[in-house]
């Protein structure tokens, strides 16, 4: 199979799998109890006025035609109205959706810095003190519930010792250097300041687990791969020991590293919602229990479809990028 | 159907063609108080004759006709009380955690009045209020929630306001009056500006109302309609400084509904623009002006220096938001909050233990209560109905699971409204009386399951497993409880057909007018939407009342 195809074929399967989420997330709706008029109308409403409500929202027609109703609107990029507030379903999203990508980015920072050499510090120094705290380290990491080391960090740092605020997002990554290059060097530093203070916290929350799992599997790639015969073998060549962890055993372990980091994106996307509510973050997680809690459908299917949209996008990247590295994927 | 007719279909919309002025009021909706009218239970019209909670279908028919309109709705109440339709539970309080660097009280209609904060504290000069969510649009007339008030009417004033425990005051308007059945007039107060710089006008008044009430005036088919209820429209007096409001009827709340509703805009400010521009940005004539506004982030705004009363105190308020309690009471305990609404019970400790933080709480206007459907057994029983109310220990509940902050009712219409009964006092806890009752209903041996919503009221879950603890503890009764999903419940209830409503549920109802009415005819009149009662007697009392004015 060529390349060309291999993409053709991940697209195609791609383009499935979003149909597969939008057709579920337009069932969440019939399958949960109650009506969405339950959700528009006044709680006093009268039956005539909930009848009426019903037809306006085209609850009457029978389901087949709402299910093609629902997709051709959003083909046409049309995800409806906020039963709530009455704004544009996409417009909210979409506006909350830089928010999230910078948590996400952030704490895959966080992750990427920590795990790496934490997980290879762990297999070139197998059984000593170094690997032992890392294990443990990664084991608890692990264990950690977000919401709790949320909570905790917030107590310990923010209200305990005020290194950082409690919750919100003052700036935008974009918005802060927009104000670097408007309004000048001191403002636009300050702005940058307050951005990295505001999301420090729920990077580490959201990036920790990550880390953790990140230095486990450097740590067992690293020591499969020093346990190689291409290794032995450049150590008899008599190659210095760190030219040979890190030029040829630690590229080498980073390839699944990089797949698995690609992945962990995707999830981060739609995975931030206990962090975001959490530390008040202005993104889709927020939007998405709000949603929830007002049973405002319009923007929990419009905020669904976009994760999932995220999280198939994301893995098609990976996919083709891993294809393109290491062509037996494609001859697979 | 195309975008714009879709841009239609939302809650705002419908919330417009509601049938009365209680609309949200289940969703929590805070409300003003009465005073003006609200207090004169002593004035010999009531119904003042010592109630005696007992058994009996009987109405009483010894008691002299009422002869105003808040002795016959005291004479409701009392009839709810003696037929006990609800297990009357507490009246809910709104629970604010406050800094040190800021003197400010609760008001009763849970409005956060930036206008009455004076900081304590040179930091106190700046006030940050973090509220559960933030505004939906800075358009005054095109919301029904209480977030939104906090945000809009720092900015926009009404005809008349309530004072910190629900009396009404003058505001834009200096004096008011009843002209005939279904015509008020309000003297348009002289010498007030709009943050623009035009002058406040009759004109602007008329319209203002006018947009709310006619959704073919101002571009807005105004959710806030039925607020108004009964109002038909405005129209300027001619030759005096004066509007005069039409009515359907003789409207008995009318006064109480302007001082809870009917933000004043500008009219031609409101005339060239559009409706995207009116939703972040404000023309208002109140004490604050806005600086920035970023939607569903944060709202700024600094004080108004040529305000028509003395400039508030503060220089800056920010409003921002945190859904999340703990959030919430972070931003309080690490000083980048200055006011925070709703603290649970359990972070109650939090704010109090902190140097420079309190709580500030006060009775809100939202009674929480269980619903018994009149219709069927073992329900349909008044005898079981008030064996029920004896069952349960009131004050340990609102001790033990609320923390105190709660009050214990004994009726439909809460201390301070009009229309309150107040010799009328909540059951006491008496099992002995209440397994008496259950054998004389001829429903010994019941098994009854009472429905409640998760987490839509403060511990809603946990007070209906005390209720139905209690009840299950008499010897004749069975009791458990059954969670809900509210949207469920509340459909269930508020679809218009008794029959489809749980035989026992609990609820909580908020009234933003302050007068019995608006609690009593949707949830216990034959008519009501959500109604759980009928009785002749009680509807009688009830249209009696409505027939009459309040001023009286």
């Amino acid at each position: 199979m060529s390349y060309g195809r291999f993409l053709l074929k991940r697209g195609f399967q791609g383009i499935l799998v979003v149909w597969g989420v939008v057709s579920i997330v337009f069932m969440l709706r019939f399958i949960t109890p109650g009506s969405p008029v339950d959700a528009v109308a006044p709680l006093d409403a009268s039956a005539e006025l909930r009848q009426r409500i019903a037809e306006e929202l085209g609850l009457n027609q029978p389901l087949y035609v709402q299910y093609l109703d629902y997709l051709w609107a959003l083909l046409h990029g049309d995800m409806g109205y906020s039963y709530i507030s009455g704004i544009e379903a996409s417009q909210m999203v979409f506006t909350k959706l830089p928010a999230t990508v910078e948590l996400a980015v952030a704490s895959s920072l966080v992750a990427i810095t920590l795990s790496i050499p934490l997980g290879v510090i762990s297999a070139t120094r197998r059984h000593q003190p170094a690997d032992y705290a890392a294990t443990t380290f990664s084991l608890v990491g692990i264990s950690t519930p977000n919401f709790w080391l949320g909570i905790m960090l917030v107590l310990l740092l923010s209200v305990e010792f005020g290194l950082f605020p409690t919750s919100g997002r003052a700036y935008g990554f974009i918005e802060a250097f927009r104000i670097l290059a408007a309004q000048g060097v001191s403002p636009g530093l300050d702005a940058l300041w307050q951005w990295l203070r505001h999301i420090f916290l729920p990077a580490v929350t959201l990036g920790t687990y990550f880390t953790a799992l990140i230095t486990r599997l450097t740590r067992s790639g690293m020591l499969e791969e020093l346990g190689q015969s291409y290794v032995q073998a450049t150590r008899a060549k008599g190659l210095p020991e760190s030219l040979i962890r890190y030029k040829h055993a630690l590229r080498n372990t980073l390839i699944p590293v990089i797949t698995v980091l690609g992945l962990q994106l995707g999830t981060l996307i739609g995975g931030a919602v206990i962090t975001e509510a959490v530390f008040s973050w202005p993104g889709l997680g927020t939007t998405l229990i709000n949603a929830i809690n007002v049973r405002d459908w319009p923007i929990l299917q419009a905020t669904l479809v976009v994760i999932g949209c995220g999280f198939v996008l994301v893995n098609l990247v990976v996919d083709a990028v891993y294809a393109y590295l290491d062509p037996q994927v494609v001859a697979e | 159907m195309s975008d714009k007719d879709r841009e239609g279909v939302n809650r705002r919309k419908f919330l417009g063609f509601a049938g009365t002025a209680a609309a949200t009021a289940m969703a929590g909706c805070g409300g003003g108080g009465d005073t003006d009218t609200a207090t004169d239970t002593e004035s010999g019209m009531g119904d003042t004759d010592t109630p005696t909670p007992s058994g009996g279908d009987e109405t009483p028919t010894d008691r002299p006709e009422p002869t105003t309109r808040d002795g016959y709705l005291q004479r409701a109440n009392r009839h709810a009380n003696e037929q006990a339709p609800w297990v009357f539970l507490n009246r809910q309080y709104s629970v604010y955690g406050k800094s040190a660097d800021i003197e400010w009280q609760a008001r009763a209609d849970e409005f956060i009045d930036a206008y009455a904060i004076s900081p304590a504290t040179d930091s106190g000069d700046d006030v940050v209020i973090n509220q559960s969510q933030m505004d939906s649009g800075l358009d005054p007339q095109d919301h029904r929630a209480t977030p939104t008030d906090n945000v809009v009417m720092q900015a926009y004033e009404k005809l008349l306001d309530r004072d910190l425990e629900g009396g009404i005051v003058d505001s834009l308007a200096d004096d008011y009056s009843r002209q005939e059945d279904g015509r008020v007039r309000f003297q348009i107060r002289d010498g007030v500006s709009f943050h623009s710089g035009d002058n406040l006008t009759p004109e602007d008044v008329a319209f203002s109302i006018n947009r709310i009430v006619d959704p073919d005036v101002g571009g807005l088919a105004s959710p806030q309609q039925d607020q108004l209820a009964g109002v038909t429209g405005a129209e300027v007096v001619d030759g005096e400084r004066a509007v005069d409001v039409m009515s359907d009827g003789l409207n008995p709340i009318l006064f109480s509904l302007f001082a809870s509703y009917g933000p004043i805009v500008n009219k031609s400010w409101i005339q060239s623009n559009d409706s995207s521009y009116i939703n972040q940005n404000i023309d208002g004539t109140g004490p604050f002006l806005l600086e920035t506004y970023e939607q569903n982030v944060q709202v700024v705004f600094n004080r108004n220096d040529n305000y028509w009363r003395d400039a508030a105190e503060i220089s800056s308020l920010t409003i921002t938001s945190a859904s999340e309690s703990s959030t919430r009471v972070n931003s309080l305990l690490s000083d980048e909050a200055d006011i925070i609404v709703n603290v649970p019970p359990q972070e109650v400790s939090r704010v109090e233990e902190n140097d420079g933080t309190s709580i500030a709480a006060a009775p809100s206007t939202r009674v929480i209560f269980n619903a018994m459907r009149y219709d069927v057994e073992p329900f349909d029983s008044p005898e079981f109905r008030q064996a029920i109310n004896y069952a349960i220990d009131l004050e340990s509940i609102i001790q033990n699971v609320l923390s105190t902050f709660g009050d214990a009712t004994g009726q439909p219409t809460l201390d301070g409204f009009f229309g309150y009964n107040s010799d009328t006092d909540p059951y006491p806890y008496d099992p002995d009386e209440a397994e008496a009752l259950v054998e004389a209903s001829g429903y010994a041996g019941a098994e009854i399951t009472l429905e409640t919503p998760v987490g839509r009221y403060l511990n809603d879950v946990e007070i209906a497993q005390a209720v139905a603890s209690y009840v299950d503890d008499l010897p004749n009764v069975t009791a458990s409880v059954e969670q809900r999903d509210f949207q469920t419940l509340a459909g269930e209830v508020t679809d218009g057909n008794i029959e489809s409503s749980p035989h026992w549920y609990l609820l909580g109802w908020g009234n933003t007018t302050f007068d019995a009415s608006q609690t009593i005819i949707p949830l216990l009149t034959s008519g009501g939407n959500l109604t759980s009662y009928s009785n002749d007697e009680f509807d009688r009392l009830v249209e009696e009342a409505q027939s009459l004015p309040s001023e009286q």
